[in-house]
Order: C-alpha cells, then sequence, then structure tokens
C-alpha cells in the first residue's frame, strides 16, 4: 500500500481515493453469505478468479448478481480449458463445442488441466456451478446456453484454425471477429441479461453492435498492453492489416532500431480502439439501473485511462504498462453517472492529443476520432452538467509537497548560510 | 431532365468545382455568371452582380431554372463591397428570379453566420440563433442576405435554400491553405497558443459543391428542404492546431520543438507586436484577433444536413487536405507560388 501512496503523491485526488479505500476497505470487499454451501463456493471462486471483477459483480442488483456471477464462472471455466497448453487439440474442440450442454449435466468436473492453470481448481469443482445455474430462472438460463454455445464454437474455431495458428490475425475483419467472440459476445450477454431482468429497457441495449463494441473496446485495450507478455508466450493478437505497415514481423517491433515504427504501430492500434468509443458513451446513457451502469462503466474508464496511457509510450515495449492503484480508485469513483464518465473520457481524450505527434501516419484520423468522442457529448450530455463534472488527473503539487519543499530549503539555508556569507 | 443551371461566381473558387460535378455527370446547360472568365468549356454571362439589368439578363437569356449564387467577395475589400455585393447582389437574384419564374434558388452562406466574433462556436447546429450583434460586416452582410433568400421561398413558387460551410479548402483554394503555409514563411510554427483543446470544422470545397448539387436535385415543393438552413462542413472537427500541423508535416515541415503559451500571454505579445508593426509602418502577421481565433471552439453538428439533405462528406478530411497541399507542392515545384 505505501508504494501505491508514494505513486500518487503528485495526484491528490488520488490520495484521497486510496485513504478511503484503506479505511473502508474491509468492510466494501462484501462477503456474499448464504445457506447453499454451493452458493457460497461459487462466490468463492468468484474473488478467486478475479479481484476487479469480483467487486463489481457483487454490488449488482440482488437478482442479477447471482446471474452475472454465473456468467462469469462459466466463461471463465471455458477459458481456463481453452487456453491450457497441456490439452490436446482433439480433447478441447469437442469441450469447448459441447460446453452449453455439459453446464447443465449434474455433477460434472474436469480433472485434467494443466497444473499451471491457475483456475483448475474451478473445473475440478464446476459441479457446484452447474447446480447454481440449473436453479436460475429459465430465462437467465437461455442467454447464458447461447452465449455459451456461441463463444464455445468461437474459441473451438480458432483453436483448430491452421492458418491463424501460424499466421496470427490477418485482415481487420479478422480482429474484430476474434475479440467478438472472446469480448463481443459476453457484452452481448450482459445486455440480454439486463434486459431480461427487466431492470433495463430494451430500446437502445438492443442494438447488438453496440453491446458489442462495449466488449471489443475492452479487449482491444488489453490486446495493445499485453504485447510483451503475449510475444513472450508465442502469440499475439495484433492484426497483420497494422503491423504490416511497420515492420516485416510482429516481433521486430521491439528490438532496439525499431523505436519509431514501434511507437506508429502502437497508434495504429490504439486509433483502431479508439472507435469504440462513441458507440460505448452512447450505450452507457442509454442505461437506467444504477448498479448496471457503474458494472458496465468501470470497465470503461479504466480503459480510456490504460489507453491514454499506452499512447506514444515505448514502456509498452519494455515491460508491463498498468495505472496506478490510486487512479484505479479514484476512477471507479467517478464511474458513478454518464456525466463523470464523459469527463472521464474527456479528460483522457485530450492527454491523447497532447501526445499525438504530425509525424505519427495517423496524426489527422487520431485528431479526428478525439474531436467526435468531444462532439458526442457535446451532442448527447447538457452542457451545464458538462461542466460540473470535472475530472483531472494532472500531477499537482499537493500541499504536503510545498511544505517538504519550503521545509527543506529553510533547512539547506540555515545549515548552508555561513558558507554562503563567506562566498562573499 | 431539361435543368438549366446559372452558377453565380462559376469562375469562382467554390463556383468551378459545382460546375466540375454538374459536368462529371454531363449536364447540357450549365451556365455561369461573373465578373471574369477563365474557362471556355460552359457559356458565360459577363457581368455585375450588383446591377439587376445584368442578372436579369442573364437568367431569362439563359432560360434558368436552377440558380446556385456562390459569390464571395475577398476579405480585406471594405465594408461598403460587402453590402453592395452580399446584400444589394442577392436581392438582385432574388427578383431576377422571381420574376422569371426560377424554380430552385441555393443560395452559399456561411458558418460565420452565427458568429458575433467573441463567443464559442461549439457544436453549434440550426437552431442556434442569429448573434445580436456582428463584429464585421461580412458576417452580418453574409446573415442578411441569408435571410432575405430564406423568406423569398414560395414566392411565384420559388424554392430556396441557404447551405453554410464551414472553412472551405482545397486546391486553388486561396485563402485557408495559403495562410496555414504563410505560418512557415513567417517561422512561426513553433508557437501554440492555448492548450489546443478547442475543436475547428473545415470543408473540403468537392464536398460543399456537392451539398449544392443535392440541394438542387432535392429541394421539392413537398420536402422539407425550401426555406431551410444547412451547415456543411465535413463533419471531423479537430483540434485547432493539429489541422496546421497535418498542413505542414506535408510540406515536411515540423517544427523542431512547441513553445506553448496561455491565451494571456498570447493576447499581451500580440497587442505588442501589433504596436511594434504600427510604429515600423508593417502589416502586423501576429494579431490579438488571430490569438483569440486560434483559442476559439468553432465547429458544428450536420446532422440536418445529413437527415433532410442526405449530406454525407464524400471525400474525407485527411484525404482533402492531400489532395489540396499536392496541388500547392506542385505549384511551388513549378515556381509558379511563392508564399512570401
Amino acid at each position: 500500500m505505501a508504494s501505491y501512496i508514494v505513486d500518487s503523491l503528485l495526484h491528490p485526488s488520488e490520495l484521497v481515493a486510496l485513504v478511503q479505500f484503506l479505511i473502508s476497505g474491509a468492510s466494501s470487499q462484501k462477503k456474499i453469505k448464504s445457506d447453499r454451501s454451493t452458493k457460497t463456493r461459487c462466490y468463492e471462486f468468484l474473488n478467486m478468479t478475479s479481484r476487479s471483477f469480483a467487486a463489481v459483480i457483487q454490488n449488482l442488483d440482488d437478482e442479477l448478481r447471482d446471474v452475472v456471477c454465473l456468467f462469469y464462472l462459466i466463461l471463465r471455466g471455458l477459458d481456463t480449458i481453452e487456453d491450457d497448453m497441456t490439452l490436446s487439440i482433439e480433447k478441447k474442440d469437442p469441450l469447448l463445442r459441447d460446453f452449453y450442454n455439459i453446464i447443465r449435466v449434474e455433477g460434472w468436473r474436469f480433472e485434467e488441466s494443466g497444473d499451471q492453470e491457475k483456475d483448475r481448481q474451478l473445473l475440478v469443482e464446476f459441479y457446484v456451478v452447474i447446480d447454481e445455474f440449473l436453479k436460475l430462472d429459465e430465462k437467465y438460463q437461455k442467454v447464458i446456453t447461447d452465449i455459451c454455445k456461441k463463444v464455445g464454437n468461437g474459441m473451438a474455431d480458432y483453436a483448430t484454425d491452421a492458418a491463424l495458428n501460424t499466421y496470427g490475425i490477418i485482415s481487420l475483419g479478422d480482429f474484430d471477429k476474434y475479440c467478438h467472440y472472446v469480448a463481443g459476445l459476453v457484452g452481448i450477454g450482459l445486455t440480454n441479461l439486463f434486459i431480461a431482468s427487466g431492470l433495463e429497457a430494451e430500446i437502445a441495449t438492443r442494438d447488438e453492435a453496440i453491446a458489442n463494441s462495449m466488449g471489443l473496446f475492452l479487449q482491444k485495450v488489453n490486446i495493445t498492453r499485453d504485447y510483451l507478455e503475449d510475444i513472450s508466450h508465442g502469440r499475439c493478437y495484433w492484426p497483420k492489416a497494422i503491423w504490416s505497415q511497420y515492420a516485416s514481423n510482429l516481433y521486430e517491433l521491439k528490438n532496439p532500431g525499431n523505436e519509431t515504427e514501434a511507437i506508429n504501430c502502437l497508434s495504429a492500434m490504439l486509433l483502431n480502439t479508439l472507435q469504440h468509443v462513441t458507440q460505448n458513451l452512447t450505450y452507457m446513457n442509454s442505461l437506467r439501473n444504477q448498479s448496471i451502469f457503474e458494472f458496465c462503466a468501470i470497465p470503461q474508464v479504466m480503459a480510456i485511462a490504460t489507453l491514454a496511457l499506452l499512447f506514444r509510450n515505448y514502456d509498452v515495449y519494455r515491460k508491463v504498462v498498468k495505472i496506478r492503484k490510486g487512479q484505479t480508485l479514484a476512477l471507479i469513483k467517478q464511474s458513478k453517472n454518464i456525466y463523470q464518465v464523459a469527463a472521464v473520457f474527456r479528460y483522457y481524450t485530450q492527454q491523447i492529443m497532447k501526445k499525438n505527434d504530425a509525424r505519427d501516419p495517423n496524426f489527422l484520423k487520431i485528431s479526428i476520432v478525439c474531436g467526435q468522442i468531444e462532439q458526442w457529448c457535446q451532442t448527447n450530455l447538457s452542457q451545464k452538467d458538462l461542466q460540473q463534472y470535472g475530472y483531472s488527473q494532472d500531477p499537482q503539487i499537493t500541499l504536503f509537497v510545498i511544505f517538504l519543499l519550503l521545509a527543506s530549503t529553510a533547512w539547506l539555508v540555515t545549515t548552508f548560510n555561513i558558507n554562503v556569507i563567506n562566498m562573499f | 431532365m431539361g435543368d438549366r443551371y446559372l452558377i453565380i461566381g462559376g469562375d469562382g473558387f467554390l463556383g468551378r468545382w459545382i460546375i466540375e460535378l454538374l459536368l462529371r455527370r454531363d449536364e447540357p446547360n450549365i451556365f455561369v455568371f461573373d465578373l471574369r472568365s477563365h474557362f471556355d468549356d460552359v457559356k458565360y454571362f459577363i457581368g455585375d452582380l450588383t446591377k439587376y439589368e445584368d442578372i436579369n439578363n442573364a437568367i431569362k437569356r439563359g432560360r434558368i431554372s436552377i440558380v446556385i449564387n456562390t459569390v464571395s467577395p475577398l476579405t480585406g475589400l471594405g465594408d461598403d463591397i460587402y453590402w453592395k455585393v452580399n446584400v444589394d447582389g442577392t436581392k438582385n437574384v432574388i427578383r431576377a428570379c422571381i420574376e422569371n419564374g426560377v424554380q430552385k434558388l441555393i443560395h452559399t452562406s456561411s458558418a460565420s453566420v452565427l458568429f458575433d466574433g467573441v463567443s464559442d462556436l461549439v457544436n453549434a447546429d440550426e437552431t442556434t440563433p442569429y448573434p445580436e450583434k456582428y463584429a464585421d460586416a461580412y458576417n452580418e452582410t453574409k446573415a442578411k442576405a441569408e435571410a432575405l433568400v430564406l423568406e423569398a421561398n414560395g414566392k411565384n413558387n420559388l424554392l430556396t435554400c441557404a447551405l453554410r460551410p464551414s472553412a472551405i479548402f482545397g486546391p486553388k483554394d486561396r485563402t485557408l491553405i495559403p495562410g496555414i503555409i504563410a505560418v512557415v514563411k513567417r517561422g512561426q510554427t513553433k508557437f501554440q497558443i492555448g492548450d489546443n483543446s478547442n475543436l475547428f470544422d473545415y470543408s473540403y470545397v468537392e464536398n460543399v459543391a456537392y451539398a449544392h448539387i443535392l440541394a438542387a436535385d432535392k429541394m421539392a415543393p413537398d420536402n422539407k428542404i425550401g426555406g431551410e438552413a444547412f451547415l456543411i462542413t465535413n463533419g471531423a472537427p479537430v483540434p485547432f492546431w493539429d489541422f496546421l500541423r497535418f498542413t505542414w508535416a506535408q510540406f515536411k515541415h515540423y517544427p523542431p520543438f512547441v513553445i506553448k503559451m496561455p491565451r494571456s500571454v498570447g493576447l499581451t505579445l500580440a497587442s505588442l507586436a501589433e504596436w511594434s508593426s504600427y510604429l515600423q509602418g508593417k502589416e502586423p502577421g501576429f494579431t490579438r484577433f488571430r490569438v483569440k481565433f486560434s483559442c476559439a471552439n468553432r465547429y458544428f453538428n450536420i446532422t440536418k444536413a445529413k437527415t433532410i439533405l442526405g449530406y454525407e462528406p464524400i471525400i474525407g478530411l485527411e484525404e482533402g487536405l492531400r489532395r489540396s497541399c499536392q496541388y500547392f507542392i506542385e505549384e511551388l515545384n513549378q515556381g509558379r507560388l511563392d508564399f512570401k
């Protein structure tokens, strides 16, 4: 924790968020207790598999909470099978494709995951997830089954696609399709769950392209950020249509001497990602339920903050680039309504515009997409409200730091006073 | 079709583009009304817009059914010229259209009819009212002319509409791109006033010409185009300095570093510059007006043109700028131009 505070020293609002987190930290982590041991176990799994998602899922309204928790665990189960390099394709393929039936087989468990799989225990005890899934209202089961079938088939297609495994993702269309299977479908599934619960109206959220875009944005930010990690595992999801304009192979990008191309390629990836923003703002602007809004908005504000940090940042090719812990907490506090969220997006859009460079081949395209985000806000939200909600993470010298500087100067002056006088 | 077009100001920058688009679809009856003639592929009526007989004669003799008035005096010619050309000239056009039973009048207005010289235009649209007071005669007379045109809608079955482009640029453009290149010549590209978060809307000339053709084609008694004004831009507002920097980049000019100063500092320096230029008897390049301009928001919501006219920019902002700069690069290489 101390290091987080040091990281945020120049960002007073983050310090406030960190302190609040410290004080309320223990109590805010809701412990979902249930009289059913299977349900309690499901929430334990949720906390084990994802700390960040666990928090937002547990804040959802009562009925949706269990539904989304199970949806998440089922997808996590699929993901664990897909990721597992120790499983043969012959084993993997039918499991993935049939997973939507498996979630109805009471007592099903899977113990053949590789030891390296961090979530293998989830599959070992998967029958508890199935038990709880089968207790859900039929309308929710239907949505989850439908998405599970599509995601499973998509994953299996990719796992068995020889061309993909040899050459990677080629066109921009392929890129969107891949992201659709691993993230867009989740957005669509969640939207259908919101509508099924009756907490959200069908009108604006019905458009599948927009729900898909919510997932694509998050996935693309991750794919861009994880370049180094993925490359070191011998895979990468950057589409050839983009990287081939800057390097003859993806590995070359990170090599010394290719810095300019690497930075420009990164811009091209992020430009592709930024194109989802206005759709996502439209999606969030259509939400009515408070807990659903926060559930959707928190990952989005994290993603735009990360995107702004990645933009023209060569560290992406050297190490893991992450936003500060204090920044995360400050952003969570800023995800209560569309005006706060718009303020966050506008702030990071401006950060991007400030870093944009006329030598970058995508310079003007980036300007245009940033302009579109600002124009979306001005068109869809009232100016009065936009002015009222501000967000800034510009480094500020806090009073504390000023005090430190003054104190140390005073100390220096008094200590070296004699010397100074003697010099003249 | 049988439409007979008269393009007033058809020898000028925008007018000529409209003619190019009409020629591209093999329109047989295209006429130009202008003070001078640089082309011989269309029939010309040489005349002065401020003389009613001249314009009346052209419309009558050409048996014109569609009039497109693109006339715009260059800046810096004095307020009298603006009143004469923009207001009196437009009155002449309207009168001649009505008396000769012209079907449609498409008037080139300007997005500056919404500009009071001071206030930001943030995402302004057609519901934004005219300002109560104008800072300069150009904008005021453009607004006056536009209002007259729209009022005339329906008189003797004449249909009228006004298009309001913002910051037109393109090959052969005499204002915008040359102005941006002039900053390089003055060695002032290293300075940025403001934080560059202010957005500006621009319009590639071919898109503006295309909007005129759309209006001419689609305006009919049974739709909502007649009597209306439409903002026309490229639909891609960008930060003010980015448009300049992208243009400079086309000429391979990249400022080695950028000194950013707040608006207030810029205004103070501009005052000093204006004074020193005044004392030296030179035309100042760095003025308070330019400082304010470079820090202002000036962009528009063009939804109305999209939904009612069916307008979509056909050439994107980047492509438009590349084409424009290509023209100027060739001119410079051939020694036909010098931006000093």
